[in-house]
This record gives structure tokens, C-alpha cells and sequence, in this order.
């Protein structure tokens, strides 16, 4: 998602073309500064003893356990998808090749409503296993899902498109001559895969996977709700229950520093998968057919993957809805509430990642700044950016009522997701050969010439992806918007999350579904732009 | 959710910054800013039907009784809430130990309330009561084995406890009626010995322990009434066989009978329209008021001659605790020693 790391940024100085990458910097970091410094500033609660006394190992060991197991999994489910997708033929391959995207659409919480269900001690699974064995809940085990690894299986079953995404269009764009190259030295599917396919395709599945784990260690709504103490439910928690606004403002710091931490991982993974293609012809690979048991195979594993990220939970909703003949027409204004906020807050978000991607392709001071003001954003839970915007809303002074709130609302949906919508912009331009830009300069075009007649083009089919995740993403955020929003302005996620709090999931099934469902229409959209943008793409 | 009271900060930053007017409180009389920890349709019924008899404006915002109370600490004197409605004695509480309520006393409420019902000094009244008691397994544990709250620390019953969180103000209300009448020591060797009967570590909400109990993971819950009660009258036949698999204890304090908590309302210390914040609590308590308050919830009406909520009817007679409720309040941060110190998360 970002763009290598050129100490040469340092060496030239910021110049006024840095100007508008500097304010987006500003305002993209503004709520994650006002947050920190609140914790410095105030000094140490009393809480913060207690926290480090006995809490901290728990919400650190409870965070990397779930990031770990998230991340295996994600990497265990969507590589192997995306190579399937990408270089072999199979029973259901052209849908699956866009349906794997979809489990995008659905919040991480409703995942988990869906999942708590099935798998408790109530839902299908275990009741079926007691009317056919005869056994009691206490005679047997079954996988709990109220637990770290429960928590880490429902993160990753919604958040693994980011890496089938980023690997599905690595794998895609490498040039095909090293792949068949490979082949024509004898190398099989399998060693081609480990050999050229995989280790060109690192970086990317790296970026992808960075992206994932921010997510996931920026959950509130599903680890609050399986019981599992991270560092932002922990954080969360600081705040509600001792009220201690220092002793919050230090945890969310160890979120910071988490994100930090991937992004130099994922700049690592740059760094060294430097696989240059020498080649710029590019030609639609040639997929290979498969038959028999290995294409029944690709389809089932493809399908289990989807199925579990999507089509179950989703379908158990549905059930549930169904059977307690949930209605959804008092939610017609949450829907338009949560339309009109997502539409607003990702049309600010793309403006400044529009902004931070053009200076990152010209690796300017001002959008390196942006970049990392965006990663920190996009690591931090919802509840902590809006908390610093409030905190420079109070300096102003102004207060959380009407169009204030709405403006604080779509800044803070900015602050937390720009990043989400700059990665494919920047992805996009770094594909294109940085001599491309070298040549408009000794032609004589300025920085906006260069921006608008080299760059844009370029970028366009990034900036459609990009803001089509922005505005899902936003669709989706919960902690900001329940805190912020203007009396009156429920959105789907803030009823679906009051319903399931209330333990009334199945009043919980129909916002859920309506998210999902409002989020549905531009992921599918955005399937359609990616099987455009790809070399050899109708 | 619970989320944020970095805003305790910002009020600290706020007092040194000037305030601004008010931009949209509801300095008109003809607004009333709810702020409300329950999150029911039914509520719309009651608003509208508010706004038509009164021709005052309801405006809402729903969240959980922790946010409301940062959210209010934040916005201080400019907040625009003139009232507060939560669930359980301990959250009014906290709002009026934090000074974010005031007297609202009219003759109307201290006639139609009880006193043990409301703060003795108009803060905070009752209006909806709900019930602690004990979702069995019938066919494991006989009636006379869970009669009384302590029973659940009885050595008999190792390993068959499902109970949710020590920090749910549902316990920690429980906890406070326990310390008071038993004492802060009795009460910590019963958490202790409670916490030695769990079947698992607590986790999830009321209505996951009574499943618990269903499916034989444990065979004793402690859990609010109308958790039972909304699954006994679910639409689902699944869900009812829940239920059906239970049975209901009323348990008591010794002689002293079930714990009895409310839903209540507080009108804000800021509230721009204290008047018509006081016009809406006494709604509540009119027979209409009481009836959409409840229809849902599946709590028990508070006021005297109000027909009971669809479900209720079938649940026996039983004694209800006297205590004065500002106790539950009073004890709260006692109670949540004793779960920390017994481990019970």
C-alpha cells in the first residue's frame, strides 16, 4: 500500500507543491495526535497501574494471538484462491474468481453475530450433534467460538479479500514470460507457484495482508462481542469503566506502534521482493484446465472459502430474519443515514488519497507524512480518532450538535480509512514504470501537467477501487459513528450493534443483512473494474 | 458499545476554552433531547405518542448508559440532553454521582412511585421493574436447591454455574443488595465459592446462559426475567424449547425476598428543558406511558393497576426484595472489588 521507503525525500525540501499533501498529512493526523497528546498531557491515571498491573498481558496476548491466527488463516485461504483463480481453469472459476471479493461487503461484528449463533451452544451445529449422539453440551467438546481463535476465524473470514485482491491481481499482472519461461524449463503448476508465481507476487500479497491486520487490530465490534480482551476492546473498556482518559490514550499508543510495526514489515517485503519484470509486453495468461479430481478440488476449496466468509453467516441471518419475521421498514431511515454518511465521509476520504497517491508517486516530504498519518489512522479503532477529533473540537470551541457533527463525522471516517482508499491508487501507479513520469519531465511538463496527463490515467482504475472500499468501509465503521453522530442520525451499523448488545440478534439479523446488502452493490462493482483493469481484461 | 471518556479530557479542555452559545440545544420549549441506554421500536410508539398529547418534539440518542455518561461529562453545561433513561438503578447512579442530574421531584412521581423506587432526593425515579433470578435445569437440580442466592455458592453444585461478567451492572446491582444485607465479608467467601462452581468462564449475555442450561452445558443461570421470558414467547419453536427446557427459581436474601432492579429516567443537570423532561417522565407513569414502556422489554410495569405486559402472566406470584434502591449505587464500587478479587472476570 505504500510506497518504498527513499530516504531522497529528505534531501530535497518541501516545496510549495508539498502544500496540499501537508494539509491532508495535517488533517488525517489531527485526531490521532490530539489523542496521544491527550494521554501525555493529562499525565497517568490511577487506572493506568491497574492496567499494567493486571490487564496489559492479557489485551497484548489476546491482540497478537488474534493477529497471528488471522493472518495464517487469511494467508492459508486467499493465496492458494487467487493462484487457482489465476492460473488454472475449473468448474465455477469465472464466478468465484469475482464472488471471492464479496465477503468484503459484510462487517466483521455481523460476522461474528452470525458465527456466535451457529456455533454456540444453542445453534444448529451443537443441537444437531446432541439430538443425534444423545450427548449433553458438557460431553463433548466443540470449538468455542467466545475465545481467541474464534475471534481470529471470524476476522479472517471477513477480511481475507484484501489479500485474494492484492495476490489475485499480482499473479495476474506478472508477466506471463517468466511464468512460461519457467514452465519451459520443466517446472510444474506446483513449482512455478513456489518458484516465480509466489515470490513475485510477495510484495503484494504482503501489502494486502498488512491492510488486513490493521483491520483486524482496529476491531471493536466483534472481539467486544465474542468476549476476547484486545487492545482496542481493552482500550475501550479503559475508558467506559474507569473512565481514565490518560490510561486509554497509552493503549491506543501500542496500537499505533502495532501499525507502525506493519508497515515496516510490509516495506520490508518490498524492499526485498524486488522482482523487476524486465518486460513490459504483457499478454492474458494462458490458463490451465483442470480435470478430474483436482478441478473438483479447486471448485471446493474456492467455495469452502467463500462459503465461509460469506455464504453461511450470511445465509444464517437470512434464516433467522425469516423465522422471527424481522421487518425492515423501520430501518429505512438508518439505511439512508448510513448511505448518506459513507457517501460523504468516502467522497472527503478519496479527495485526500487522491492527493497523498499523486505525491507518493513523486515521493514528496508532504505525502510521506500523508502516508504515515494515513497508516496510523487506519490502525487506530474508530473510538480513539473521533475521541482526538472531539478533543480539537473543544480548542475551537464548538459542540457535537447538527452539521458540527456531521463535519466531525466525515473528517474522522477520513482519518480512519484514507489509507484504505490511497493503496490501490498507489498499486496502481507503481505498476507503470517511474521512467514514464522521467519522460513527461524532460518533455517539459509540470508536476499538475505530468499529475493530470501521465499519472491519471494511470491511476484511474486504482482511484475507482479505491473509492468504492472507501465507501464500504465507511458504510460498515461503527465505534466513530456511534459516538459522533447528530441526534436522530441512527445508522445500520449503530442498530444492528444496539440490537446484538441487547442480545436481540434476531432484531440484530436485519440491519446486519442491510449493510451487508447496501455494501454488495459497489463490491460488486468494484469486481468488474478489477477484471477491467487486468492486462487482458474484457 | 461502551466507548470513550477521553472526553473527560476534553471537558478539562473545554472549561479553559470558552464556551460557545449552544448552536442547536433545544432552548425551545417545544424540544426534548432524550438521551436513552434502551434501544426498543416500541420506544417510537412511546415518543410519538408523547409528542402528539404534548405537541413537544422528542429528539433521541441511543447508546449504551456508559457513552451517555462520557458523552454528557464532555459536553458539560452545553450538553442538550434533558433527560436520561437507562436500565438498572446503578447506571441512574452513576449519572447522578458524576452531577449530570437533578432534583425532578413533582408531586405526581412521588405519588405514583414507591419510595424504595426512586432517589430520596428526586434524582433518578423507576419506572419498569425487572427481576435477578435463577434459570434451572430441572431435571438436575431439584426447586429447594436454588431457592436463595447464595445457594449458588453451594459445593453441590461444582461446575454447574453459567453466569455472565462481574462488571455487568447486573451483577454488581445483585452484589450491592448481597453486601448490604450480608456484609462486604460473607459476601466475598459466596463470590469466591460461586466463582469455584462455574462451569466455564463467564461469557456472554443473560440469554447465552439460559441456552447453556438448555443444552446441559451447566444446569444452574443466574439471569434477568425477561431474558427468559422473550425466549419463552419467541416466535421460533426452537427458541421456546429453550425456555421449555428451564425452570425459573425466584430466589431470596434469606427472608428478604427476589432482587428487584428498574429502568429509570433523571432529568439532565443542564436540561435546557427541564420542564418538559419532567412532562415526559410523568407520561411514563400514566397507564399508556407504562404500556409501551413495557410491551416489548417484557419488564414489569412500576405503577399500581397497570395490566402486564403479553408473556408476564405466566410467571408464579412471587416476593419482591424491599430495599431501597440507592443502595445498588452506593455499593457499586464495593461490589466490583469483590468480583475482581474473587476472579470473576
Amino acid at each position: 500500500m505504500l510506497a518504498a521507503f527513499r530516504p531522497g525525500w529528505l534531501r530535497a525540501p518541501p516545496t510549495l507543491n508539498d502544500l496540499p499533501a501537508i494539509a491532508a498529512a495535517t488533517l488525517i493526523g489531527a485526531p490521532v495526535l490530539a489523542a496521544c497528546l491527550g494521554g501525555l498531557l493529562f499525565g497517568g491515571g490511577m487506572a493506568w497501574d491497574q492496567v499494567v498491573e493486571t490487564r496489559l498481558w492479557f489485551y497484548l496476548s489476546s491482540t497478537l494471538g488474534v493477529l497471528l491466527l488471522c493472518a495464517a488463516l487469511v494467508l492459508a485461504a486467499a493465496v492458494p484462491a487467487a493462484w487457482l483463480v489465476s492460473a488454472f481453469d475449473f468448474p465455477g472459476r469465472p464466478i468465484l474468481d469475482w464472488a471471492l471479493v464479496v465477503p468484503l461487503a459484510a462487517p466483521g461484528y455481523v460476522i461474528a453475530y452470525a458465527y456466535a449463533d451457529l456455533l454456540g451452544v444453542a445453534g444448529p451445529f451443537q443441537s444437531a450433534i446432541r439430538d443425534v449422539t444423545g450427548l449433553a453440551a458438557r460431553d463433548f467438546w466443540f470449538p468455542d467460538v467466545y475465545s481467541v481463535p474464534g475471534c481470529a476465524f471470524v476476522l479472517a473470514a471477513c477480511l481475507y479479500p484484501y489479500v485474494y485482491l492484492s495476490a489475485r491481481a499480482a499473479f495476474t499482472t506478472q508477466s506471463v514470460c517468466a511464468l512460461e519461461a519457467a514452465r519451459s524449463l520443466g517446472a510444474g503448476p506446483t513449482r512455478a507457484f513456489w518458484q516465480v508465481a509466489l515470490p513475485g507476487a510477495r510484495p503484494a500479497i504482503a501489502a494486502g495482508l498488512s491492510l488486513a491486520l490493521m483491520e483486524a487490530a482496529a476491531d471493536y465490534g466483534a472481539a467486544d462481542f465474542l468476549g476476547v480482551p484486545t487492545l482496542t476492546v481493552g482500550l475501550v473498556r479503559t475508558w467506559a469503566s474507569f473512565g481514565d482518559a490518560a490510561a486509554a490514550a497509552r493503549l491506543s499508543v501500542f496500537l499505533i506502534a502495532i501499525a507502525l510495526a506493519f508497515q515496516w514489515l510490509e516495506r520490508r517485503g518490498r524492499g526485498q521482493g524486488g522482482v523487476q519484470a524486465s518486460s513490459i509486453r504483457w499478454r492474458a495468461q494462458e490458463r490451465v484446465r483442470l480435470r478430474g479430481l483436482t478441478a473438483i478440488g479447486a471448485s471446493l476449496f474456492c467455495l469452502t472459502v467463500l462459503a465461509t466468509g460469506f455464504l453461511v453467516p450470511v445465509a444464517r441471518l437470512v434464516w433467522i430474519a425469516i423465522e422471527q419475521r424481522a421487518s425492515v421498514a423501520p430501518l429505512s431511515d438508518a439505511l439512508w443515514n448510513s448511505v448518506l454518511l459513507a457517501g460523504m465521509g468516502a467522497a472527503f476520504a478519496f479527495v485526500l488519497a487522491v492527493i497523498i497517491a499523486l505525491g507518493a508517486r513523486h515521493r514528496k516530504i508532504g505525502a510521506r507524512l500523508g502516508q504515515i498519518a494515513a497508516s496510523a489512522g487506519y490502525s487506530v479503532p474508530g473510538a480513539v480518532l473521533a475521541v482526538g477529533g472531539l478533543m480539537v473540537l473543544s480548542i475551537l470551541p464548538l459542540s457535537l450538535t447538527g452539521g458540527t457533527a456531521i463535519a466531525l463525522l466525515v473528517w474522522i471516517y477520513a482519518s480512519r480509512f484514507t489509507a484504505a482508499g490511497a493503496g490501490p491508487m498507489e498499486a496502481a501507479l507503481m505498476r507503470a514504470p517511474a521512467s514514464l513520469g522521467h519522460a513527461a519531465r524532460s518533455l517539459g511538463a509540470g508536476p499538475l501537467r505530468q499529475a493530470w496527463s501521465v499519472d491519471r490515467p494511470i491511476a484511474l482504475s486504482g482511484a475507482a477501487i479505491g473509492a468504492l472500499i472507501l465507501f464500504v468501509e465507511t458504510l460498515k465503521e461503527l465505534p466513530a459513528t456511534l459516538m459522533l453522530r447528530p441526534f436522530n442520525w441512527d445508522t445500520l451499523a449503530v442498530r444492528a450493534h444496539a440490537y446484538a448488545s441487547d442480545e436481540r440478534l434476531a432484531a440484530a439479523a436485519a440491519p446486519s443483512l442491510l449493510i451487508t446488502l447496501a455494501g454488495l452493490g459497489p463490491i460488486l462493482i468494484l469486481c468488474r473494474q478489477l477484471a477491467r483493469a487486468r492486462p487482458g481484461g474484457q | 458499545m461502551r466507548i470513550p471518556a477521553l472526553f473527560a479530557a476534553i471537558v478539562a479542555l473545554s472549561a479553559c476554552s470558552g464556551d460557545a452559545p449552544p448552536d442547536e440545544t433545544s432552548a425551545d420549549a417545544g424540544v426534548l433531547n432524550v438521551y436513552s441506554a434502551r434501544h426498543y421500536d416500541s420506544d417510537r410508539l412511546l415518543y410519538a405518542a408523547f409528542e402528539e398529547e404534548t405537541g413537544i418534539r422528542v429528539r433521541v440518542r441511543e447508546t449504551s448508559a456508559p457513552q451517555l455518561l462520557e458523552t454528557m461529562k464532555a459536553e458539560g453545561e452545553r450538553s442538550p440532553a434533558d433527560l436520561v433513561i437507562a436500565s438498572d438503578a446503578g447506571a441512574l447512579y452513576r449519572f447522578q454521582e458524576a452531577g449530570l442530574t437533578q432534583d425532578s421531584s413533582s408531586e405526581r412521581l412521588n405519588e405514583v412511585i414507591p419510595e424504595r423506587f426512586r432517589d430520596p432526593d428526586g434524582h433518578w425515579y423507576g419506572l419498569a421493574k425487572r427481576i435477578r433470578l435463577i434459570a434451572y435445569d430441572p431435571e438436575r437440580v431439584s426447586p429447594d436447591q436454588v431457592d436463595e442466592y447464595t445457594d449458588l455458592a453451594d459445593p453441590a453444585l461444582e461446575g454447574e454455574v453459567c453466569i455472565r461478567s462481574g462488571s455487568n451492572i447486573y451483577n454488581l446491582s445483585l452484589m450491592g443488595e448481597l453486601i448490604e444485607r450480608a456484609g462486604a465479608e460473607a459476601a466475598s467467601s459466596w463470590a469466591d465459592a460461586v466463582v469455584s462452581n462455574f462451569a466455564r468462564a463467564p461469557q456472554g449475555g443473560d440469554t447465552a446462559q439460559i441456552e447453556a442450561v438448555a443444552a446441559g452445558e451447566c444446569s444452574v443461570a443466574l439471569v434477568n426475567h425477561y431474558y427468559w421470558v422473550r425466549v419463552a414467547t419467541n416466535a421460533s419453536s426452537d427458541r421456546r424449547a429453550i425456555a421449555e427446557a428451564t425452570a425459573l427459581s425466584f430466589p431470596s436474601f434469606g427472608d428478604a425476598g427476589t432482587h428487584v432492579n428498574v429502568t429509570g429516567a433523571a432529568v439532565a443537570a443542564n436540561a435546557p428543558n427541564k420542564e418538559a423532561a419532567i412532562a415526559f417522565i410523568e407520561f411514563l407513569t400514566t397507564p399508556e406511558g407504562q404500556r409501551f414502556l413495557t410491551m416489548e422489554t417484557k419488564e414489569f410495569p412500576l405503577v399500581e393497576g397497570v395490566p402486564l405486559p403479553e408473556g408476564l402472566e405466566t410467571l408464579p406470584a412471587f416476593e419482591e426484595s424491599d430495599l431501597q434502591l440507592t443502595v445498588l449505587g452506593a455499593r457499586q464500587s464495593e461490589a466490583q472489588s469483590v468480583f475482581l478479587n474473587a476472579g470473576w472476570d
